[in-house]
């Protein structure tokens, strides 16, 4: 075909969704336009805003809001929530990577049960779990008592409303977030590359670093970003198991919006923090796609 | 190689189970150092199991594997100095040609230089230097399959093993590959264990050949031997076609013998195949060993058939025969030339056998 | 055009029989406040249903008021908010007709600073914030926030989540008014809360009691509504109205301007002023209750529980709406907390 002798016609046309995949496409596009896009636009709008004596908005334009959120009392939360948050992060990968790599390595029939158990806590509500983790951990709880029962001559310890209790409830809360893509990935995870790496001197130890976890990253990565990501906007398990003494910032902003009536602040620290989520995803998302 | 009778493999009484099933019983092997030799059998065979216990993915649960004269038999594959192609190549996706290629050495902990020195040698043995830096994705399947020869051999293992490594192959391919590896072994020097379930390709390029049934070594011995002299019908079988025909023996004569099939058909054999005290025998022939003319020859066994199914295959003809007995015997015939005597269905026509052709065999 | 009329004619008369207009109530209370077998009567009793929400501050209430969320017939501020809201003339004024148990509340619940003349407000229930100590583990007398607030008790303390009570705390010990909050007052204050919140093992206001009943604390300043549970627990745990002075709160029922049900509403807050169901709620939540014909059948033990009706004087005093204030309050008990 001459250029400019006939109308071109695009040779991608037919790879674009007709009106039937939109028509297919539309009840999550619907979803996601009232129930991300509308409501993180409110946000925005919000976050430039000022407050009127009892709470409400008033619709004068203000960096303030942003300003407030660059002070060093907001940041070290936010530092605080990162930490406890990646903290969180690595005892869930540390801790559930052998036992998603060990499901993955058994017989289908019981890797199927062992997916089960890892799922069965979503079967009951997250406070009722959270309020059990209090009665195991509490001064005169279930570990302190089986300590005692067993004479070890140690503790009681006192692990309800520290920081410690903080990062066990986080890593309970989360742990299957981990788990499962982990799963995901171990299982495509061909038996014959960890045998050519033995084949090849690997010790076990050097099989795992060299072969296993650069072929599973991508789940570790996706693993990581369920994980994180919650963890760092989690406020319940802060105020239940840490006794809501030290404030993270999903506490912060849920203070904004409830206690201090001060919504536009709670809007500039929601949308710092989602900022901070896309950014965590698209690192991610490289370094996971890179290894792929 | 003045220490080729070195012995570099020896299995001694091995056996493997799984739950119920035996998969390897009580196998006895040596191989010698700088020896291609072929493990041959079926799907189920035991095989891969045998060279899964050389390898130390699996460990025998009775019975001693000697690798160079050390016992290794529950020594795990990351001690042994012994590397396997596998199957599926099995390369590291992460990772790019000259990274596999040099994960053995790194693992070894090989300086750098050395190291890098030796796999750029490895690649160009196998060709692909130039492909060096691409990753085994970008790769086709028979490039994918050398990548996977240099990462084994890089290491200088004392043996390779080698699992189907050329299945995958198209026919073409293949072929090309049997004859550069064979090139490749001699070159190295290096003992080659190699698992196969297709006999030609184990009659190209082994110097010896174990076929494998049910577990066992069912025989062992060069090409030529497990060829033209099989022990048992498995082995005639399995290894290129035959006529299974059983007889009875009629009669014993200085070194031949006499023996009778079902139809009445009477053959002379070499009596040297058969058991002194034996009333029946199983005469395996191979056939193309049938000497087809049109006109009659002065020979021993030489019978009429009529031909009842002529198939061209183009080197050869596929014919079926049926002998004025009612014996049913297939042949195969060279196809010298376009227009020379070329058979035709319901011709008459007169068969010939040597006698040394004639291999009595034991049945399953 | 005809026919279509007709249709929604039809339209209504089915929603009419599904119940859609039949009499409803919405109720946006605090939670664990309203017993359910008080809300079950009413309905049993009028034919009226209760859609019952709850919320946990008020603070959280002032929120979804301002934003417009929801067609609230009843709700229950504290008498600050409530007095915030008289002043934006967001209340109804009440019928009083439509309330004849109005006459059971105590003089002392009337004429009260938040709604001077009555106008708009009934008092639900009263209490105070206090210290609550277990004496089976501290020996010490303990009159007020500073004896409270000692090295020694570091880790053994619970006190209300609740960021203006700690602020208020803290301006009573430095001998300042309660309901006067500027930057130099809080400026005054932070060293105090900064040496306090070290002290503290739990910051809880839903449920402050949980800490003090399970042994991980030993003293707390909670609601008296939750010393009185522990004292029917367990007679241990004593009451006590700091010597500094203590906030005294009054929740009230009010009608929004814009409530749709305003019959329902008054018909609500007549019921619960009846001595028999007030009764009730003090039997679930034992607060100090203003209505005097309720206090007359009450038990004995119930009047006797000195968390509910503390003996003594003492200086009590409500809350008033501090504007802006709110917002650096948190800030300031943010800053301060997020140094731990």
């Amino acid at each position: 075909m001459l250029a400019g002798t006939a109308p071109a016609v695009p040779v991608s046309d037919h790879n674009r969704p007709g009106w039937k995949a939109w028509a297919l496409l539309a009840p999550m596009v619907l979803w996601l336009i009232l129930f991300v896009v509308v409501p993180g636009l409110i946000l925005l709008v919000y976050s430039f805003c000022e407050r009127d004596e009892i709470g409400g908005v008033m619709f004068t334009f203000t960096w303030e809001n942003y300003a407030r959120v660059f002070d060093p009392v907001y940041l070290r939360i936010f530092g605080r929530s990162v930490w406890y948050a990646a903290l969180t992060t690595a005892i869930c990968a540390v801790v559930g990577y052998p036992v998603a790599y060990y499901i993955a390595r058994v017989p289908e029939t019981l890797r199927n049960k062992l997916l089960l158990l890892v799922m069965v806590p979503f079967w009951t509500s997250f406070l009722i779990r959270t309020f059990a983790w209090i009665t195991i951990l509490k001064q005169e709880g279930l570990l302190n008592s089986l300590v005692k029962a067993m004479g070890a001559g140690i503790g009681p310890f006192d692990l309800l409303y520290t920081p410690t209790a903080v990062v066990i409830g986080l890593v309970y809360a989360y742990l299957p977030f981990m788990i499962l893509p982990i799963y995901g990935s171990a299982e495509k995870l061909d038996n014959s590359l960890i045998e050519a790496a033995y084949d090849l001197g690997a010790s076990p130890v050097r099989a795992f670093s060299s072969v296993i976890v650069p072929l599973t990253m991508p789940g570790i990565a996706a693993g990581t970003l369920l994980v994180f990501v919650p963890a760092i906007g989690m406020f319940a398990i802060t105020d239940l198991m840490g006794g809501a003494k030290v404030p993270m910032i999903g506490n912060v902003i849920q203070n904004q919006f409830l206690l201090a009536r001060n919504w536009p602040f709670g809007a500039a620290l929601g949308v710092v923090f989602m900022l901070m989520f896309v950014v965590t995803y698209v690192i991610l998302q490289r370094r996971a796609s890179r290894s792929a | 190689m003045a220490d080729t009778d070195r012995p570099m493999i020896e299995l001694r009484g091995v056996t493997k189970r799984f739950g119920g099933f035996t998969a390897v019983n009580r196998v006895s092997l040596t191989v010698k150092a700088g020896e291609f030799l072929t493990l041959l059998g079926p799907s189920g065979c035991g095989k891969t199991t045998l060279l899964r216990l050389l390898a130390g993915f699996e460990m025998p649960d009775e019975g001693m594997v000697l690798l160079d004269g050390e016992d290794v038999s529950h020594v795990p594959p990351y001690r042994r100095s012994v590397n396997q192609v596998f199957q599926s190549y099995a390369l590291f996706p992460h990772l790019t040609v000259r990274e596999n290629v040099g994960f053995g050495l790194r693992m070894q902990q090989v300086p750098v230089a050395e190291a890098s020195d030796r796999i750029v040698a490895a690649l160009r043995m196998v060709s692909l230097v130039e492909q060096a830096d691409k990753y085994p994705h970008q790769m086709s399947g028979g490039q994918r399959q050398r990548v996977a020869l240099a990462r084994a051999i890089v290491p200088r293992p004392k043996v390779l093993l080698l699992d189907e490594p050329l299945s995958a192959l198209d026919a073409k391919l293949r072929h090309g590959m049997q004859l550069e590896l064979k090139r490749l072994q001699r070159k190295l020097g290096m003992t080659f264990v190699f698992v196969t379930h297709d006999q030609e390709e184990a009659l190209t390029m082994s110097d010896r050949i174990a076929v494998i049934n049910k577990g066992r070594i069912e025989q062992l011995g060069n090409a030529s031997e497990i060829y033209h002299r099989p022990r048992t019908a498995f082995t005639a079988d399995f290894i290129g076609q035959a006529n299974l025909l059983e007889s009875s023996v009629v009669g014993r004569n200085g070194t031949t013998a006499r023996v009778r099939l079902e139809t009445g058909l009477e053959l002379v054999i070499a009596r040297a195949e058969l058991p002194d005290a034996a009333s029946k025998a199983l005469v395996s022939i191979r056939p193309e060993k049938i000497h087809i003319s049109r006109a009659p020859v002065t020979a021993e066994n030489v019978f009429q058939a009529r031909i009842e199914e002529e198939i061209f295959q183009g080197a050869t003809d596929s014919l079926q025969l049926v002998t004025d007995q009612g014996t049913r015997l297939h042949a195969l015939v060279a196809n010298e030339s376009a227009t020379q005597e070329a058979f035709h269905e319901g011709d008459t026509v007169y068969c010939s056998l040597h006698l040394d052709d004639l291999v009595i065999v034991q049945a399953e | 055009m005809k026919s279509l009329k007709q249709l929604l004619l039809a339209l209504a008369v089915l929603a009419g029989s599904l119940g859609l207009n039949a009499a409803e109530l919405n109720l946006f209370g605090w939670s664990e406040y309203v017993p359910q077998d008080v809300l079950d009567g009413f309905t049993k009793e009028t034919g009226i249903k209760v859609n019952f929400e709850t919320y946990a501050s008020n603070e959280e209430l002032l929120s979804k008021l301002v934003a417009g969320g929801g067609n609230y017939d009843l709700i229950q501020p504290s008498e600050y908010a409530a007095e915030l809201m008289i002043r934006r003339k967001m209340l109804a004024p009440l019928d009083k007709a439509q309330i004849p148990n109005l006459k059971n509340v105590a003089p002392e619940f009337k004429g009260l600073a938040h709604d001077p003349k009555d106008e708009f407000t009934v008092p639900y229930m009263s209490g105070t914030v206090g210290i609550v100590v277990n004496t089976d583990k501290v020996k010490d007398s303990i009159r007020g926030y500073k004896d409270v607030f000692q090295a020694k008790f570091k880790d053994r303390l619970v006190v209300l989540d609740d960021n203006r009570e700690i602020v208020t705390w803290a301006l009573y010990t430095a001998g300042l008014p309660a309901n006067e909050i500027n930057a130099a007052s809080l400026a005054k204050v932070r060293p105090i809360i900064a040496q306090w919140v070290k002290l503290v093992k739990v910051f809880d206001s839903g449920s402050p009691k949980t800490a003090l009943i399970n042994g991980d604390v030993d003293i707390g300043i909670v609601w008296s509504g939750e010393a009185a549970l522990l004292w029917n627990e367990d007679k241990k745990f004593k009451y006590v109205l700091p010597a500094e002075g203590a906030h005294r709160f009054i929740d009230i029922f009010c009608i929004p301007a814009d409530a749709p049900h305003k019959k329902e509403a008054h018909a609500f807050i007549n019921y619960i002023l009846r001595p028999d169901v007030s009764k009730i709620i003090s039997r679930d939540f034992p607060y100090t209750n203003p209505n005097v014909e309720a206090r007359k059948i009450l038990s004995p033990e119930e009047l006797a529980n000195p968390a509910s009706y503390p003996a003594g004087p003492a200086k009590l005093e409500t809350f008033r709406d501090i504007g802006k204030a709110a917002a650096d309050i948190d800030e300031l008990m943010t800053d301060i907390k997020s140094a731990l």
